[in-house]
Protein backbone atom coordinates (compact mmCIF):
# COMPACT_ATOMS: atom_id res chain seq x y z
CA UNK A 1 0.00 0.00 0.00
CA UNK A 2 1.00 3.81 -1.07
CA UNK A 3 2.20 5.90 2.25
CA UNK A 4 2.03 9.38 2.36
CA UNK A 5 4.59 11.55 4.35
CA UNK A 6 1.70 11.56 6.93
CA UNK A 7 0.31 8.53 6.78
CA UNK A 8 2.53 6.85 9.44
CA UNK A 9 2.29 10.24 11.75
CA UNK A 10 -1.72 9.83 11.66
CA UNK A 11 -2.05 5.96 12.39
CA UNK A 12 0.16 6.74 15.32
CA UNK A 13 -2.10 9.65 16.65
CA UNK A 14 -4.88 7.31 16.29
CA UNK A 15 -7.15 8.35 13.10
CA UNK A 16 -9.14 5.50 11.47
CA UNK A 17 -6.70 4.27 8.45
CA UNK A 18 -8.15 2.70 5.47
CA UNK A 19 -7.22 1.99 1.75
CA UNK A 20 -8.22 4.50 -0.68
CA UNK A 21 -7.39 3.53 -4.45
CA UNK A 22 -4.31 2.03 -3.44
CA UNK A 23 -3.18 4.74 -0.67
CA UNK A 24 -3.15 4.29 3.43
CA UNK A 25 -5.20 7.24 4.01
CA UNK A 26 -6.82 8.31 7.02
CA UNK A 27 -10.78 8.32 7.08
CA UNK A 28 -11.25 10.25 10.26
CA UNK A 29 -9.44 11.24 13.30
CA UNK A 30 -11.72 11.89 16.02
CA UNK A 31 -15.90 11.86 13.76
CA UNK A 32 -16.60 12.96 9.94
CA UNK A 33 -19.16 15.34 11.90
CA UNK A 34 -16.96 16.57 14.16
CA UNK A 35 -14.48 17.52 11.20
CA UNK A 36 -16.55 18.47 8.90
CA UNK A 37 -18.52 21.18 11.24
CA UNK A 38 -14.75 22.43 11.71
CA UNK A 39 -14.77 23.73 8.01
CA UNK A 40 -17.84 25.14 7.93
CA UNK A 41 -17.06 26.96 11.34
CA UNK A 42 -13.17 27.24 11.81
CA UNK A 43 -10.89 25.24 10.02
CA UNK A 44 -9.55 21.95 8.77
CA UNK A 45 -6.50 20.47 7.54
CA UNK A 46 -6.43 17.68 5.44
CA UNK A 47 -3.25 15.36 4.18
CA UNK A 48 -4.16 15.34 0.14
CA UNK A 49 -0.56 13.68 -0.96
CA UNK A 50 -2.66 11.24 -2.69
CA UNK A 51 -3.67 13.39 -5.46
CA UNK A 52 -1.39 13.03 -8.63
CA UNK A 53 0.89 15.62 -9.06
CA UNK A 54 2.55 16.48 -12.87
CA UNK A 55 5.04 18.87 -13.38
CA UNK A 56 4.54 19.64 -17.25
CA UNK A 57 7.71 21.70 -18.96
CA UNK A 58 8.48 23.03 -22.23
CA UNK A 59 8.39 25.42 -25.13
CA UNK A 60 4.49 23.99 -26.35
CA UNK A 61 3.07 23.02 -23.22
CA UNK A 62 0.64 25.47 -23.63
CA UNK A 63 -0.72 24.09 -26.80
CA UNK A 64 -0.07 20.49 -25.82
CA UNK A 65 -2.08 21.12 -22.70
CA UNK A 66 -4.84 22.97 -24.60
CA UNK A 67 -4.97 19.82 -26.95
CA UNK A 68 -5.24 17.49 -23.60
CA UNK A 69 -7.43 19.45 -21.76
CA UNK A 70 -11.16 21.40 -22.14
CA UNK A 71 -10.97 24.50 -20.73
CA UNK A 72 -8.59 27.07 -22.25
CA UNK A 73 -4.85 27.21 -21.31
CA UNK A 74 -3.90 30.17 -23.83
CA UNK A 75 -6.14 32.32 -21.50
CA UNK A 76 -5.08 30.61 -18.35
CA UNK A 77 -2.41 33.70 -17.38
CA UNK A 78 0.76 32.75 -15.31
CA UNK A 79 -0.06 32.85 -11.33
CA UNK A 80 -3.71 31.40 -11.79
CA UNK A 81 -5.22 28.12 -11.80
CA UNK A 82 -8.01 26.56 -13.67
CA UNK A 83 -10.62 23.53 -13.40
CA UNK A 84 -10.86 21.52 -16.33
CA UNK A 85 -11.54 18.07 -17.68
CA UNK A 86 -9.53 15.64 -19.75
CA UNK A 87 -11.61 13.59 -22.21
CA UNK A 88 -11.34 10.59 -24.58
CA UNK A 89 -12.09 11.28 -27.96
CA UNK A 90 -16.01 9.90 -27.40
CA UNK A 91 -16.00 13.07 -24.90
CA UNK A 92 -15.80 10.88 -21.99
CA UNK A 93 -14.20 12.39 -18.80
CA UNK A 94 -11.30 10.00 -18.04
CA UNK A 95 -10.10 12.55 -15.35
CA UNK A 96 -11.20 16.18 -13.88
CA UNK A 97 -8.06 18.11 -12.69
CA UNK A 98 -6.79 21.64 -11.82
CA UNK A 99 -4.42 22.99 -13.97
CA UNK A 100 -1.94 25.60 -12.04
CA UNK A 101 0.89 27.74 -14.78
CA UNK A 102 3.20 28.86 -12.72
CA UNK A 103 5.70 30.60 -15.24
CA UNK A 104 4.67 30.90 -19.12
CA UNK A 105 5.70 27.28 -20.26
CA UNK A 106 5.53 25.75 -16.78
CA UNK A 107 2.56 23.97 -15.15
CA UNK A 108 1.29 21.47 -12.47
CA UNK A 109 -1.75 19.41 -12.98
CA UNK A 110 -3.50 17.74 -10.41
CA UNK A 111 -5.03 14.51 -11.42
CA UNK A 112 -7.18 12.47 -9.22
CA UNK A 113 -5.27 9.71 -6.91
CA UNK A 114 -7.15 7.06 -8.89
CA UNK A 115 -6.56 8.30 -12.26
CA UNK A 116 -2.39 9.28 -12.04
CA UNK A 117 -0.99 6.70 -14.15
CA UNK A 118 -3.97 6.34 -16.59
CA UNK A 119 -3.20 10.02 -16.76
CA UNK A 120 -0.13 9.90 -16.98
CA UNK A 121 0.34 7.41 -19.48
CA UNK A 122 -2.58 9.35 -21.76
CA UNK A 123 -0.40 12.53 -21.47
CA UNK A 124 2.55 10.87 -22.39
CA UNK A 125 0.64 9.01 -25.33
CA UNK A 126 -0.67 12.60 -26.75
CA UNK A 127 2.55 14.63 -26.69
CA UNK A 128 4.10 13.04 -29.87
CA UNK A 129 5.11 15.97 -31.65
CA UNK A 130 4.76 18.45 -28.72
CA UNK A 131 8.05 19.91 -27.47
CA UNK A 132 6.94 19.00 -23.68
CA UNK A 133 8.40 17.34 -20.56
CA UNK A 134 5.96 15.53 -18.09
CA UNK A 135 6.76 14.50 -14.96
CA UNK A 136 4.66 12.61 -12.28
CA UNK A 137 6.68 14.58 -8.96
CA UNK A 138 3.73 12.95 -6.89
CA UNK A 139 5.82 11.18 -4.48
CA UNK A 140 8.12 13.99 -3.75
CA UNK A 141 6.24 16.64 -3.57
CA UNK A 142 3.56 16.28 -0.88
CA UNK A 143 0.46 18.12 -0.78
CA UNK A 144 -1.31 19.72 2.26
CA UNK A 145 -5.30 21.43 1.84
CA UNK A 146 -5.99 23.84 5.01
CA UNK A 147 -10.11 24.97 4.47
CA UNK A 148 -12.42 26.87 5.93
CA UNK A 149 -13.18 30.75 7.33
CA UNK A 150 -10.04 30.89 9.32
CA UNK A 151 -8.10 29.43 6.79
CA UNK A 152 -6.42 32.54 5.92
CA UNK A 153 -5.67 33.99 9.37
CA UNK A 154 -3.79 30.43 10.25
CA UNK A 155 -1.87 30.49 7.08
CA UNK A 156 -0.87 34.29 7.32
CA UNK A 157 1.30 33.44 10.28
CA UNK A 158 2.98 30.88 8.28
CA UNK A 159 3.63 32.48 4.75
CA UNK A 160 5.19 36.31 4.27
CA UNK A 161 3.12 36.74 1.28
CA UNK A 162 -0.29 38.80 2.02
CA UNK A 163 -2.99 36.08 1.53
CA UNK A 164 -5.50 39.28 0.98
CA UNK A 165 -4.07 39.38 -2.53
CA UNK A 166 -4.03 35.62 -3.44
CA UNK A 167 -8.05 35.79 -4.29
CA UNK A 168 -9.92 32.10 -5.73
CA UNK A 169 -7.57 30.38 -7.90
CA UNK A 170 -4.67 32.16 -7.75
CA UNK A 171 -1.33 30.91 -6.95
CA UNK A 172 2.23 32.07 -5.88
CA UNK A 173 5.26 30.65 -4.81
CA UNK A 174 6.39 31.13 -1.71
CA UNK A 175 8.97 29.69 1.52
CA UNK A 176 7.71 27.97 4.04
CA UNK A 177 10.24 26.57 6.63
CA UNK A 178 13.27 26.62 4.23
CA UNK A 179 11.50 24.96 1.14
CA UNK A 180 10.23 26.07 -1.89
CA UNK A 181 6.33 25.67 -2.11
CA UNK A 182 3.13 26.73 -3.91
CA UNK A 183 0.62 27.90 -2.32
CA UNK A 184 -3.13 28.52 -4.09
CA UNK A 185 -6.72 29.91 -2.76
CA UNK A 186 -8.49 26.76 -4.14
CA UNK A 187 -9.84 23.64 -2.32
CA UNK A 188 -12.66 20.66 -2.67
CA UNK A 189 -14.80 22.20 0.11
CA UNK A 190 -17.03 25.31 -0.76
CA UNK A 191 -14.58 27.38 1.91
CA UNK A 192 -12.32 29.52 1.59
CA UNK A 193 -8.94 27.98 1.72
CA UNK A 194 -5.24 26.73 0.63
CA UNK A 195 -3.27 24.38 -1.46
CA UNK A 196 0.16 23.65 -0.51
CA UNK A 197 2.79 21.81 -2.54
CA UNK A 198 6.33 21.57 -0.77
CA UNK A 199 9.19 21.14 -3.67
CA UNK A 200 10.20 18.60 -3.18
CA UNK A 201 10.75 16.44 0.24
CA UNK A 202 11.35 12.84 -0.63
CA UNK A 203 9.47 9.65 1.11
CA UNK A 204 13.16 8.97 3.23
CA UNK A 205 12.71 12.88 4.33
CA UNK A 206 8.80 12.57 5.81
CA UNK A 207 10.45 14.11 9.35
CA UNK A 208 10.71 17.45 7.03
CA UNK A 209 7.50 17.20 6.10
CA UNK A 210 6.03 16.13 9.20
CA UNK A 211 7.59 19.95 11.21
CA UNK A 212 6.15 21.58 8.47
CA UNK A 213 2.77 19.91 9.38
CA UNK A 214 2.80 20.34 12.83
CA UNK A 215 3.99 23.94 12.27
CA UNK A 216 0.96 24.76 10.74
CA UNK A 217 -1.40 22.56 13.31
CA UNK A 218 0.38 24.60 15.88
CA UNK A 219 -0.03 27.96 14.17
CA UNK A 220 -4.50 26.66 13.47
CA UNK A 221 -4.64 26.20 17.49
CA UNK A 222 -5.70 29.34 18.51
CA UNK A 223 -8.06 29.60 15.77
CA UNK A 224 -9.66 25.45 16.39
CA UNK A 225 -7.80 24.15 13.52
CA UNK A 226 -8.83 20.65 13.13
CA UNK A 227 -7.38 17.76 11.50
CA UNK A 228 -9.87 15.84 9.08
CA UNK A 229 -9.95 12.88 7.22
CA UNK A 230 -11.30 11.89 3.46
CA UNK A 231 -14.75 10.93 5.39
CA UNK A 232 -15.33 14.39 6.09
CA UNK A 233 -13.57 15.49 2.72
CA UNK A 234 -15.96 13.79 0.51
CA UNK A 235 -19.49 15.03 3.17
CA UNK A 236 -17.79 18.43 2.20
CA UNK A 237 -17.40 18.24 -1.40
CA UNK A 238 -20.73 16.71 -1.78
CA UNK A 239 -22.60 19.83 -0.07
CA UNK A 240 -20.38 21.94 -1.97
CA UNK A 241 -22.04 20.66 -5.40
CA UNK A 242 -18.45 19.16 -6.51
CA UNK A 243 -18.08 15.99 -8.36
CA UNK A 244 -16.09 13.17 -7.48
CA UNK A 245 -14.42 11.13 -9.82
CA UNK A 246 -15.54 7.46 -10.28
CA UNK A 247 -18.94 8.66 -8.24
CA UNK A 248 -19.92 11.38 -10.12
CA UNK A 249 -18.00 11.04 -13.55
CA UNK A 250 -16.27 8.59 -15.28
CA UNK A 251 -15.51 7.69 -19.14
CA UNK A 252 -19.29 6.98 -19.81
CA UNK A 253 -20.43 10.58 -18.98
CA UNK A 254 -18.92 14.23 -20.96
CA UNK A 255 -18.39 16.83 -18.99
CA UNK A 256 -21.92 18.50 -20.48
CA UNK A 257 -23.65 15.89 -19.01
CA UNK A 258 -22.03 16.59 -15.99
CA UNK A 259 -22.85 20.40 -15.75
CA UNK A 260 -19.08 20.97 -16.65
CA UNK A 261 -19.95 23.32 -18.93
CA UNK A 262 -17.61 26.31 -17.29
CA UNK A 263 -14.46 23.97 -17.88
CA UNK A 264 -14.95 22.89 -21.52
CA UNK A 265 -14.48 25.91 -24.26
CA UNK A 266 -15.83 24.65 -27.67
CA UNK A 267 -14.22 27.46 -29.06
CA UNK A 268 -11.19 27.55 -28.31
CA UNK A 269 -9.99 25.28 -31.32
CA UNK A 270 -9.05 21.66 -31.46
CA UNK A 271 -9.47 19.26 -28.51
CA UNK A 272 -9.45 15.60 -27.64
CA UNK A 273 -13.32 15.15 -27.39
CA UNK A 274 -14.37 18.35 -28.75
CA UNK A 275 -16.07 16.39 -32.10
CA UNK A 276 -18.05 14.18 -29.84
CA UNK A 277 -19.11 16.63 -27.80
CA UNK A 278 -20.21 18.91 -30.45
CA UNK A 279 -22.03 16.41 -31.63
CA UNK A 280 -23.91 16.01 -28.36
CA UNK A 281 -24.27 19.71 -28.23
CA UNK A 282 -26.34 19.40 -31.46
CA UNK A 283 -28.58 15.95 -30.74
CA UNK A 284 -29.02 16.67 -27.53
CA UNK A 285 -27.90 14.95 -23.71
CA UNK A 286 -28.33 11.31 -22.43
CA UNK A 287 -28.73 12.43 -19.16
CA UNK A 288 -27.77 15.34 -16.58
CA UNK A 289 -26.36 15.80 -13.06
CA UNK A 290 -29.04 17.03 -10.36
CA UNK A 291 -28.84 18.06 -6.67
CA UNK A 292 -31.13 16.05 -4.84
CA UNK A 293 -32.60 16.83 -1.02
CA UNK A 294 -34.24 14.57 0.91
CA UNK A 295 -37.73 15.60 2.35
CA UNK A 296 -38.25 12.70 4.80
CA UNK A 297 -35.77 10.55 7.07
CA UNK A 298 -33.42 8.19 5.03
CA UNK A 299 -29.89 8.57 3.40
CA UNK A 300 -29.75 8.62 -0.49
CA UNK A 301 -26.18 6.15 -1.61
CA UNK A 302 -24.74 5.39 -4.35
CA UNK A 303 -26.72 3.33 -7.19
CA UNK A 304 -30.02 3.88 -5.51
CA UNK A 305 -32.79 4.52 -8.25
CA UNK A 306 -34.69 8.22 -8.86
CA UNK A 307 -38.13 7.52 -9.70
CA UNK A 308 -40.98 10.22 -10.71
CA UNK A 309 -44.63 9.30 -11.11
CA UNK A 310 -44.09 5.53 -11.24
CA UNK A 311 -41.30 5.86 -13.93
CA UNK A 312 -37.49 5.47 -13.42
CA UNK A 313 -35.39 8.60 -14.26
CA UNK A 314 -32.26 8.31 -12.76
CA UNK A 315 -29.72 6.99 -10.14
CA UNK A 316 -28.37 8.90 -7.38
CA UNK A 317 -24.30 8.29 -8.00
CA UNK A 318 -23.22 10.45 -4.56
CA UNK A 319 -25.16 10.64 -1.43
CA UNK A 320 -24.42 11.67 2.39
CA UNK A 321 -26.25 12.90 5.22
CA UNK A 322 -25.59 16.67 5.48
CA UNK A 323 -23.72 17.10 8.80
CA UNK A 324 -24.62 20.58 8.74
CA UNK A 325 -28.40 20.57 7.11
CA UNK A 326 -29.11 17.32 9.19
CA UNK A 327 -30.65 16.10 6.51
CA UNK A 328 -30.13 13.38 3.84
CA UNK A 329 -28.66 14.75 0.27
CA UNK A 330 -27.47 13.71 -2.86
CA UNK A 331 -26.52 13.80 -6.67
CA UNK A 332 -27.87 12.08 -9.34
CA UNK A 333 -28.05 11.71 -13.22
CA UNK A 334 -31.59 12.04 -14.62
CA UNK A 335 -32.93 12.17 -18.25
CA UNK A 336 -33.04 15.34 -19.53
CA UNK A 337 -36.65 16.31 -19.72
CA UNK A 338 -36.41 15.53 -15.94
CA UNK A 339 -34.70 18.28 -14.67
CA UNK A 340 -35.99 21.08 -12.79
CA UNK A 341 -35.01 22.84 -9.53
CA UNK A 342 -38.01 22.47 -7.12
CA UNK A 343 -39.17 19.34 -8.81
CA UNK A 344 -40.27 16.38 -6.25
CA UNK A 345 -39.22 12.78 -7.13
CA UNK A 346 -38.75 9.68 -4.94
CA UNK A 347 -35.28 7.59 -4.24
CA UNK A 348 -35.94 4.03 -3.77
CA UNK A 349 -33.71 2.79 -0.16
CA UNK A 350 -34.26 -0.25 0.06
CA UNK A 351 -37.79 -1.29 0.26
CA UNK A 352 -39.23 2.27 0.91
CA UNK A 353 -39.83 5.39 -1.64
CA UNK A 354 -38.63 8.58 -0.08
CA UNK A 355 -39.36 12.13 -0.72
CA UNK A 356 -36.25 14.05 -2.31
CA UNK A 357 -36.94 17.33 -4.26
CA UNK A 358 -33.87 18.61 -6.86
CA UNK A 359 -32.45 21.46 -5.37
CA UNK A 360 -29.19 23.41 -7.05
CA UNK A 361 -25.73 23.23 -5.25
CA UNK A 362 -24.42 24.28 -3.26
CA UNK A 363 -26.70 22.75 -0.56
CA UNK A 364 -26.08 25.26 1.95
CA UNK A 365 -27.06 28.63 2.17
CA UNK A 366 -23.90 30.53 0.84
CA UNK A 367 -24.72 33.72 2.44
CA UNK A 368 -23.64 31.82 5.60
CA UNK A 369 -21.24 29.53 4.64
CA UNK A 370 -18.95 29.23 1.79
CA UNK A 371 -16.10 31.12 0.16
CA UNK A 372 -18.65 33.89 -0.99
CA UNK A 373 -20.35 34.16 2.93
CA UNK A 374 -21.24 37.93 4.47
CA UNK A 375 -19.86 37.36 7.64
CA UNK A 376 -16.14 35.97 7.68
CA UNK A 377 -14.87 35.73 11.28
CA UNK B 1 -8.98 0.35 14.73
CA UNK B 2 -7.70 3.22 16.86
CA UNK B 3 -6.29 2.97 19.53
CA UNK B 4 -9.22 3.65 21.60
CA UNK B 5 -10.85 1.70 24.78
CA UNK B 6 -13.51 -0.69 23.80
CA UNK B 7 -15.75 -1.51 26.14
CA UNK B 8 -16.92 -5.01 26.57
CA UNK B 9 -20.01 -5.99 28.59
CA UNK B 10 -20.05 -8.66 30.86
CA UNK B 11 -23.43 -11.18 30.62
CA UNK B 12 -24.37 -11.00 27.38
CA UNK B 13 -23.45 -12.29 24.23
CA UNK B 14 -22.15 -11.63 20.78
CA UNK B 15 -22.18 -12.28 17.29
CA UNK B 16 -19.08 -11.92 15.08
CA UNK B 17 -20.98 -9.12 13.44
CA UNK B 18 -21.01 -7.30 16.54
CA UNK B 19 -24.31 -7.26 17.79
CA UNK B 20 -25.28 -8.27 21.42
CA UNK B 21 -27.71 -10.47 23.15
CA UNK B 22 -29.05 -10.27 26.56
CA UNK B 23 -31.29 -12.30 27.83
CA UNK B 24 -34.08 -11.09 30.28
CA UNK B 25 -37.20 -13.38 31.61
CA UNK B 26 -37.62 -15.54 28.59
CA UNK B 27 -36.88 -12.32 26.12
CA UNK B 28 -33.96 -11.31 24.69
CA UNK B 29 -32.85 -7.63 23.96
CA UNK B 30 -30.50 -6.91 21.50
CA UNK B 31 -28.34 -3.98 20.51
CA UNK B 32 -24.92 -3.09 18.67
CA UNK B 33 -21.32 -3.50 20.40
CA UNK B 34 -19.29 -0.30 21.45
CA UNK B 35 -16.25 -1.86 19.03
CA UNK B 36 -19.50 -1.31 16.49
CA UNK B 37 -20.18 1.76 17.28
CA UNK B 38 -17.01 3.15 17.41
CA UNK B 39 -16.53 1.70 13.88
CA UNK B 40 -20.03 3.12 12.31
CA UNK B 41 -18.74 6.54 14.30
CA UNK B 42 -21.10 8.97 13.13
CA UNK B 43 -24.91 6.68 13.30
CA UNK B 44 -27.40 9.46 12.10
CA UNK B 45 -30.26 7.17 10.87
CA UNK B 46 -31.75 3.51 12.57
CA UNK B 47 -34.71 1.87 9.82
CA UNK B 48 -36.10 0.17 12.85
CA UNK B 49 -37.40 -3.83 13.19
CA UNK B 50 -40.99 -3.66 13.07
CA UNK B 51 -43.29 -5.11 15.74
CA UNK B 52 -44.40 -9.00 14.83
CA UNK B 53 -41.61 -9.64 12.66
CA UNK B 54 -40.12 -13.26 12.71
CA UNK B 55 -36.45 -13.65 12.24
CA UNK B 56 -34.17 -16.81 12.21
CA UNK B 57 -30.50 -15.82 13.53
CA UNK B 58 -27.99 -14.21 11.75
CA UNK B 59 -30.95 -12.98 8.94
CA UNK B 60 -30.66 -9.14 8.52
CA UNK B 61 -33.04 -7.58 11.36
CA UNK B 62 -32.84 -3.93 10.60
CA UNK B 63 -30.03 -0.74 9.49
CA UNK B 64 -28.08 1.80 10.42
CA UNK B 65 -26.79 4.49 8.69
CA UNK B 66 -23.74 6.84 9.69
CA UNK B 67 -22.39 9.68 7.59
CA UNK B 68 -20.30 7.19 5.65
CA UNK B 69 -22.29 4.36 4.86
CA UNK B 70 -25.23 1.98 5.70
CA UNK B 71 -25.11 -1.26 7.49
CA UNK B 72 -27.04 -4.03 8.58
CA UNK B 73 -28.04 -5.55 11.77
CA UNK B 74 -28.46 -9.13 12.10
CA UNK B 75 -30.76 -10.67 14.55
CA UNK B 76 -28.68 -13.07 17.67
CA UNK B 77 -31.24 -14.86 18.13
CA UNK B 78 -34.56 -16.51 16.04
CA UNK B 79 -37.96 -15.37 17.24
CA UNK B 80 -40.60 -12.45 16.84
CA UNK B 81 -39.75 -8.90 17.47
CA UNK B 82 -42.18 -7.38 20.41
CA UNK B 83 -40.74 -4.45 20.98
CA UNK B 84 -38.83 -1.60 19.53
CA UNK B 85 -36.60 1.07 21.25
CA UNK B 86 -38.87 3.97 19.28
CA UNK B 87 -35.96 6.61 21.39
CA UNK B 88 -33.75 5.89 18.41
CA UNK B 89 -35.90 7.21 15.50
CA UNK B 90 -35.42 10.69 17.33
CA UNK B 91 -32.24 10.24 19.09
CA UNK B 92 -29.88 7.92 16.76
CA UNK B 93 -26.42 8.98 18.68
CA UNK B 94 -27.72 6.75 21.45
CA UNK B 95 -26.30 4.10 19.39
CA UNK B 96 -23.29 6.01 19.80
CA UNK B 97 -23.11 7.30 23.22
CA UNK B 98 -24.94 4.17 25.00
CA UNK B 99 -24.82 1.21 23.27
CA UNK B 100 -25.08 -1.20 25.78
CA UNK B 101 -27.45 0.74 27.68
CA UNK B 102 -30.28 3.23 26.48
CA UNK B 103 -28.91 2.41 22.79
CA UNK B 104 -30.46 -1.13 22.24
CA UNK B 105 -32.23 -1.56 19.63
CA UNK B 106 -35.13 -4.65 20.14
CA UNK B 107 -36.08 -7.36 22.51
CA UNK B 108 -37.08 -10.26 20.75
CA UNK B 109 -39.03 -13.23 22.36
CA UNK B 110 -36.36 -15.81 21.37
CA UNK B 111 -37.75 -19.15 20.00
CA UNK B 112 -34.95 -21.75 20.70
CA UNK B 113 -32.24 -19.23 22.56
CA UNK B 114 -30.62 -22.94 24.50
CA UNK B 115 -29.84 -24.11 21.13
CA UNK B 116 -28.49 -21.12 19.62
CA UNK B 117 -26.36 -19.56 22.19
CA UNK B 118 -23.79 -21.94 20.93
CA UNK B 119 -23.14 -20.12 18.21
CA UNK B 120 -22.63 -16.77 19.84
CA UNK B 121 -19.67 -15.86 21.94
CA UNK B 122 -19.52 -14.99 25.70
CA UNK B 123 -17.82 -11.77 26.54
CA UNK B 124 -14.40 -13.37 27.48
CA UNK B 125 -14.26 -15.28 23.89
CA UNK B 126 -15.71 -11.33 22.04
CA UNK B 127 -12.67 -10.18 23.67
CA UNK B 128 -10.54 -12.80 22.18
CA UNK B 129 -12.18 -12.32 18.46
CA UNK B 130 -11.84 -8.42 18.64
CA UNK B 131 -7.98 -9.37 18.97
CA UNK B 132 -8.09 -11.00 15.67
CA UNK B 133 -9.45 -8.19 14.14
CA UNK B 134 -6.79 -5.34 15.37
CA UNK B 135 -4.21 -7.33 13.62
CA UNK B 136 -5.30 -5.87 9.91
Amino acid sequence: MLKTHLSDLFESRGAKMVEFVGWKMPLWFTSITEEHLAVRNKAGIFDVSHMGRMLIEGKDSTHFLNYVTTNNVEKLRPGRMHYSTICNQNGGIKDDVMLQRITEDKYVLVTNASNREKIYNWLIQNSKGYEVKIEDVTFEVPMLAIQGPYAEKIMQKIVEIDLKKLTFWRLATCKIMGYETIISNSGYTGENGFEITVWRIPRSESENFIKIYMEILKAGEEYGLKECGLGARDTLRLEAGLVLYGNDIDEDTTPLEAKLDYAVKMDKGEFIGREALQRQLNEGLRKVRVGLKMLEKGIPRPHYEIWCENEKIGVVTSGTYSPLLNIGIAMGYVKPKYDEVGREVEIAIRERRVKAKMVEWPFYNEEEYGRRRKNVP
Amino acid sequence: MSHEHVVIKENVYYTKDHEWVKIENGNVRIGISDYAQKELRDIVYIELPQIGKKVKQFERLCSIESVKAVSDVYSPVSGEIVEVNRQLENSPELLNKDPYGNGWIAIIKAEKIEEEIKNLMDAEKYKEYLKTLEKH
